[in-house]
């Protein structure tokens, strides 16, 4: 500093050159730490908890100064934190709407006083997170806390929340997850990965000093994400939902396999987004906002700058002059360095070429970096280092852009730049990602729903979609806990299933034999073997059904990827027609399939009659929500247009519940289509029957091929299968707890999302009441048939 | 120079980036201590010292002139080390019929600082291009080393690019040896992408600066403008290769609070 101090006003007059940045004060935060003798404890029941004997974990600054340290909490932290929650839940969620809409409220005034501290200790441990963003958080969601149940009627919170986010996640991210489910009336247990454990704690106090019930709010801190797993473990835990990178989600999934437990991810850090740039769009905003966003310290995603042919090189041109007066940027370590060095190196190998300000420098610093050249399928684009570097494609027509962009695995967001109206709103609807930001980028904000698409995650957070993962339809019985097994994924559904041996030699009495429907063909399936249908109670043999397995749901896949796009692209209300032409073609065939109920499940004809009644009610019903499942377009605060957008998932697969074998088969089906889906299902082993009898009614529908298979067989086994194909984007089971945890710990990675109901040997399931048509029933199945996809337009 | 007139049709501004590009720079910290001083001078060196009104006499412009010459206090300066660095506004801007005084004046105090005139029917340019062209020449004449002309934003308004640049060429053809300062009166031109293409058209006419307005308009120089302007400056060198000096949007960002007048300045090598 000597050095700086000692230039003359007229050295820098000729030089022009910038002064060194004045380092943010951070007293407010400092004296907060040395209160708390920089030895920060849990948060539990209202009040800072220091348990003796704990090991604790030093939190080091940027420079690597040891700020404060936080305690690895234990076994005993965790269930006297689950114990406090409990009860915590109990008085927050009798107090009425209003109340819990004045506590998030006065949190806003209390920022006011405090918001100094929380954006100092923010930015002392790199969580960085503005005060102004957690007050607009703050009233957004004390604004949906009043009006849950005028607004979310028929609905209840889940209970305890187990929010956990990763060591790289920022506060904002903790806290999109942390106050949605408060608002909700649940009580949260956060995990908040390293940097953002001491803001965290902070505000939690912040929110107890302004009321919050003690016990509504605990923070647990530990080293890693093990910790995550441990505390939902614990049996008061209700659901657990994370935040955060994609290592650290995988293992939290795999961990969490089997106990019970809905987990629902957001992988939000590191994903892999493209950056647009067509030759309509404003070229020096679209260089200004790459260069800030691809170069920042701390940032959250990796860009992938494509950008038209036409254009490239004055885009280029610009880049270069906008580069060389860039500074260099401090990595988080020297092990950053190592990645970095040997990314770059493989890329000039590949014969990429780099611009640089200045030649690397040693150490933790290096400069800005472009990687002309590069090609989606290049390493250093698929899965890239962290430090600054910005890899640049080109692609020649407004399709291949849209292909390049959804060329990575993740679907988290995407930037595109165009003045062309037309080809932005056309572009964002094809490219398969969570967010899309025309002209601008990294533009958050609460009404905004967040849901990452393919590998990006699970869940939505954010905006009235982002409610739901906190609630559950009222009367719905949530899942039963359970204590993971010992099992050996490698072995699960290897089991062969019973061959079918002829027994009696009758000629005239051999069982009629069903086909499965896969790519709108009814066949037998691929190897040809065939499996027993009993009837019920007895050990007659009533039927034959195919013995699907992993070909049979590749062929239905690959039928179901064909046309499931198209599918969607039909407007709602031609879906809407086909599902009332399928429901006519049951009325056609009601007596056939009332006649199969009676057969496979013994009820008496009359009832079986009132279910194919319901079931053919049922697919109106769908057929009438078609047009109406609808996003729309949001408040943002700030000028321009902000559009939430329910798109379908994709290939959804099935496994069907005994109970009901026909109405939980169309409710089902029907959530799935009306969305825009495929599916492939695969009847129950008990109860066949019916769905095989409804294959006739498919047949005769104007359904495109493909978009509805059934498949039977061993659930187990196609189970396996349908967990290990990779474009499959959902699955919802009912079946065994080994099966839910083979599902939980086979789908962490890629992520699938999941929808598991128990059912026990007799067939009794803790799904809904598929002869009610409660509202949030349906919302509950159609929500979880569709992503989210949010737009922001922004103008002046 | 380069007069492609294709470039025009392509210029696409994004309105609500620009905007939102200006926050960004404007919630950037400013250096402190020498460095502040130091880009403050700077500033200082870029003004045009300006007075322009109807009740102008041979007496406020001869006090404006000795102002140019010590813009800042001998005993700040001093304090700076910066006394014997010939700190100076960049010119005095009067009305034509005021150059020969300033001229005078200057002449007088031996300095050898630029005298800079509006012309071409300032502030409105609503005047005929006979009289405008020859307002130009009497201005040079008389002793003017900058000519401001102002672009005719009739012809910019209705999209008659090629009309402005001839109207532009002619008056840098009178201006003969002098500089050519155009001002775009950006706050009369409507949109941001008009204020781009004329930038650009002003600059492919030859003009030595661009400035963003006469003063006179009711909305001059604002952070956006400044970036537009830089924007096609940058433009402007990428294709021509013209040399344009660097630091224009920061001096913006000083130079704005200081002067009504942003010269934006693009030096031309």
């Amino acid at each position: 500093m000597a050095g700086c101090a000692a230039k003359t006003v007229y050295e820098i007059f000729q030089s022009m050159e910038y002064g060194p940045t004045a380092a943010p004060s951070a007293a407010t935060a400092q004296a907060w730490l040395e209160h708390h003798s920089r030895s920060l404890g849990l948060f539990i029941d209202g009040a800072f908890v220091s348990p003796a004997g704990r090991r604790s974990c030093p939190l080091t600054d940027p420079k690597g100064s040891v700020v404060c340290s936080i305690v690895c909490s234990e076994d005993e932290d965790v269930s006297r934190c689950s114990s406090s929650a409990v009860s915590g839940y109990k008085s927050w969620s009798s107090l009425t709407c209003s109340q819990r809409s004045r506590v998030l409220l006065r949190l806003v005034s209390v920022l006011g006083l405090h918001g100094q501290c929380v954006s100092e200790l923010c930015d002392l441990c790199g969580a960085a997170c503005s005060p102004t963003a957690l007050v607009r958080l703050l009233q957004f969601y004390s604004s949906w806390a009043q009006l849950r149940d005028a607004l979310l009627c028929d609905w209840t919170p889940v209970g305890v929340v187990v929010v956990v986010t990763s060591d790289d996640s920022s506060l904002y991210s903790l806290m999109l997850k942390v106050l949605p489910a408060l608002a909700m009336g649940n009580s949260v247990i956060a995990v908040p990965g390293r940097s953002a454990a001491p803001p965290a704690l902070l505000l939690a106090q912040l929110l107890a000093a302004g009321g919050l019930p003690a016990g509504a709010l605990n923070v647990l801190t530990g080293s890693d994400v093990t910790l995550g797993a441990k505390v939902a473990q614990d049996p008061n835990a209700s659901f657990v939902t994370y935040s955060g990178n994609q290592q650290d989600g995988a293992a939290l999934c795999k961990a969490t396999a089997g106990m019970g437990l809905p987990v629902s991810v957001s992988l939000c850090i590191g994903p892999v987004c493209p950056f647009i740039i067509f030759e309509s769009a404003d070229m020096d905003s679209a260089v200004d906002e790459v260069v800030q966003a691809a170069f920042k310290k701390r940032k959250e995603v990796h860009w992938v700058l494509c950008v038209q042919e036409s254009v490239s090189e004055s885009v280029t041109a610009r880049l270069k002059l906008r580069i060389a007066g860039l500074k260099c940027v401090s990595l988080r370590s020297d092990a950053d360095r190592v990645l970095v060095d040997a990314a770059v190196e493989e890329a000039q190998q590949q014969g990429a070429t780099l611009v640089q300000s200045c030649p690397p420098p040693p150490g933790s610093q290096y400069p800005p970096t472009l990687l002309c050249g590069a090609a989606p399928s290049s390493p250093f684009v698929v899965s890239p280092p962290p430090g600054p570097l910005l890899p640049v494609v080109t692609f020649r027509s407004n399709a291949e852009a849209v292909v390049m962009g959804n060329h990575s695995p993740h679907g988290h967001a995407a930037s595109i730049w165009t003045e062309d109206l037309t080809l932005a709103l056309e572009t964002a609807h094809s490219l398969s990602v969570g967010s899309v930001w025309v002209n601008s980028s990294s533009v958050v904000d609460p009404c905004l729903p967040v849901s990452g698409h393919k590998d990006s995650g699970t869940c939505t957070d954010g905006g009235q979609e982002g409610l739901y993962q906190f609630l559950r339809p009222s009367g719905s019985t949530p899942l039963p806990r359970s204590a993971p097994g010992l099992m050996d994924y490698t072995r699960f559904g290897t089991e062969p299933s019973q061959a079918f041996i002829p027994e009696s030699s009758e000629p005239g009495s051999s069982p009629q034999s069903y086909l499965q429907f896969v790519g709108g063909k009814a066949c037998k399936s691929v190897s040809g073997c065939t499996m027993a249908v009993r009837a019920p109670g007895g050990s007659a043999v009533l039927a034959l059904c195919p013995d699907g397995g992993r070909k049979d749901v590749r062929d239905a896949v690959e039928a179901a990827v064909k046309v499931q796009p198209g599918w969607k692209k039909k407007s709602p209300s031609a879906r809407a027609q086909s599902l009332y032409s399928l429901a006519k073609g049951l009325e056609a065939k009601r007596l056939e399939l009332a006649a199969s109920l009676v057969s496979q499940t013994g009820v008496s004809l009359d009832e079986a009659g009132q279910e194919v009644d319901l079931s053919i009610t049922r697919l109106s019903v769908w057929a009438a929500y078609c047009d109406k499942m609808q996003g729309g377009s949001l408040p943002m605060p700030q000028s321009g247009t902000a559009l939430a957008i329910p798109e379908a998932l994709g290939v959804v697969g099935i496994i069907l519940p005994d109970k009901r074998p026909l109405l939980s088969m169309v409710t089902l089906l029907g959530a799935a289509i009306a969305t825009g889906n495929a599916v492939i299902m695969v009847p129950s082993q008990k109860h066949p029957l019916p769905a095989l009898a409804f294959i006739q009614v498919l047949q005769s529908s104007d359904l495109p091929a493909g978009v509805v298979n059934i498949i039977t067989g061993s659930p187990d086994q196609l189970t396996v299968a349908l967990a290990n194909h990779s474009v499959i984007k959902a699955i919802w089971y009912w079946g065994s707890a080994q099966g839910r945890q083979y599902l939980q710990h086979t789908c962490a990675s890629p992520v699938k999302s999941l929808r598991l109901f128990h059912q026990d040997q007799e067939g009794n399931d803790g799904g809904p009441d598929w002869t009610r048509s409660q509202p949030s029933l349906l919302q509950d199945l159609w929500r979880n048939a569709v992503q989210w996809k949010s737009v922001w337009i922004p103008s002046a | 120079r380069c007069t492609d007139l294709d470039w025009i049709s392509r210029v696409r501004v994004n309105h609500q980036a620009v905007l939102k590009r200006a926050q960004y720079i404007q919630s950037l910290k400013v250096s402190k201590k020498q460095w502040q001083a130091a880009w403050l001078l700077k500033a200082v060196t870029c003004i045009d010292l300006t007075t322009l009104a109807g009740d102008d006499t041979p007496s406020n412009v001869h006090r404006l002139c000795l102002k140019a010459i010590q813009p800042v206090r001998l005993d700040l300066l001093k304090n700076m080390d910066m006394h014997d660095k010939g700190i100076t506004t960049a010119a005095v801007c009067v009305y034509p019929s005021r150059v020969a005084d300033a001229v005078r004046s200057l002449k007088a105090a031996h300095s050898d600082l630029p005298v800079a005139s509006v012309a071409t029917g300032f502030p409105a340019g609503q005047t005929p291009l006979e009289t405008r062209l020859q307002e130009v020449r009497l201005a040079v004449r008389d002793g003017a080393a900058e000519i401001d002309v102002v672009i005719n934003r009739t012809l910019a308004l209705s999209g008659q690019w090629e009309a402005m640049y001839r109207e532009l060429h002619q008056f840098r053809e009178a201006c003969g040896d002098a500089h050519m300062k155009t001002i775009l009166a950006t706050g009369e031109l409507g949109t941001f992408t008009n204020i781009y293409k004329a930038s650009i058209v002003s600059m492919m006419a030859g003009s030595d600066f661009i400035k963003t307005s006469t003063g006179k308009e009711p909305v001059n120089a604002t952070y956006p403008v400044a970036i537009v302007m830089a924007r096609a400056i940058r433009d402007y060198y990428l294709s021509t290769g013209y040399k344009v000096l660097d630091p224009i949007i920061l001096t913006c960002k000083i130079i704005i609070p200081v002067c009504v007048c942003v010269c934006v300045c693009v030096g031309v090598s």
